[in-house]
């Protein structure tokens, strides 16, 4: 497993979508290459149009910065700031064009040598109401491709 | 026929096999009749801007209601409508051919954007997926 195929991004997405379904959040959801670069996106009906760009961006910044956006979530809460101002990861809110999303929802792809090989993110389950989030509609479909490569 | 994810993927199954007929490597993105993006595949090895590119040629049929190949015509002083295609329209006007809007009889339900090949072959593309699946839906 080098790199991801159109086929394989679209296993992905199907898994995830029967995850965003039992939600009962309609959302979009979206896996980008190592370059960070679509290869399928998704809205599903219902979902905002908003929550496309939002799941490519996160998808984008996991493959990007290869750590789920929940990650870098957590690095730019106040809180972990470092005596000086800024030390924290702050720094990364005017990173990538402003691309970045801080918004749990985004994992990296990673190979079996542990390489990131892309991203994939999902938009539109509100976290912590129920008990699936944006981040669990991911992991579904991370975990598609897996079942198959393993 | 109606703009949802089924028929949105129906289209954009039957445009990559076109494409692959035709020996291209393309994006194809589907939006919904307000230009909004609702799915987009990117083809094996397809260079990476024909996503954008595909997605602008969507969203300029759709909204334009017109082929996205039309806009070029408002570069001409005697065209009613001159210099609608010099106005900053969110930054995904394009007056490249391959884009055509979906209709439903006489409704415009949504878009379709084609990039990758010639510019010929992405109109090919587009026009013979959404003659495929007009007879599906």
């Amino acid at each position: 497993m080098k790199e991801i195929t159109l086929e394989m991004a679209e296993k992905m997405l199907q898994a995830a979508e029967r995850w965003a379904e039992l939600s009962g959040y309609p959302s979009s959801i979206a896996v980008v290459d190592k370059a960070g670069a679509v290869i399928a996106v998704h809205r599903m009906d219902g979902a905002g149009p908003m929550t496309t760009d939002i799941s490519i961006n996160k998808a984008f910044s996991a493959a990007y910065s290869g750590a789920p956006t929940l990650m870098l979530a957590r690095m730019i809460d106040p809180r972990m700031m470092g005596p000086t101002p800024g030390s924290g990861g702050l720094g990364l809110l005017t990173q990538a064009k402003l691309r970045l999303m801080f918004i749990p929802g985004g994992n990296p792809i990673r190979d079996e040598e542990m390489k990131v090989i892309g991203g994939i993110g999902c938009s539109g389950v509100p976290d912590g109401v129920g008990e699936i989030s944006d981040t669990t509609v991911v992991q579904a479909g991370y975990a598609a491709i897996y079942e198959e490569y393993d | 026929m109606v703009m949802n994810m089924d028929t949105a993927k129906k289209i954009i199954k039957a445009a990559i096999r076109h494409a692959q007929e035709n020996d291209t490597l393309c994006s194809v993105a589907i939006v919904d009749e307000r230009g909004f993006l609702v799915a987009l595949h990117r083809m094996d090895r397809a260079p990476i801007p024909t996503v954008d590119i595909a997605r602008d040629k969507a969203w300029t049929a759709a909204t334009f209601r017109m082929p996205s190949s039309d806009i070029g015509k408002f570069g001409d002083p005697a065209t009613p409508g001159f210099g609608f295609n010099t106005q900053n329209w969110n930054d995904r006007l394009t007056t490249i051919p391959g884009g055509l809007p979906i209709k439903d009889g006489d409704d415009i339900i949504g878009g379709i954007g084609v990039s990758g090949g010639m510019p010929e072959e992405d109109v090919a593309v587009c026009e013979a997926a959404l003659a495929d699946v007009t007879d599906l839906c």
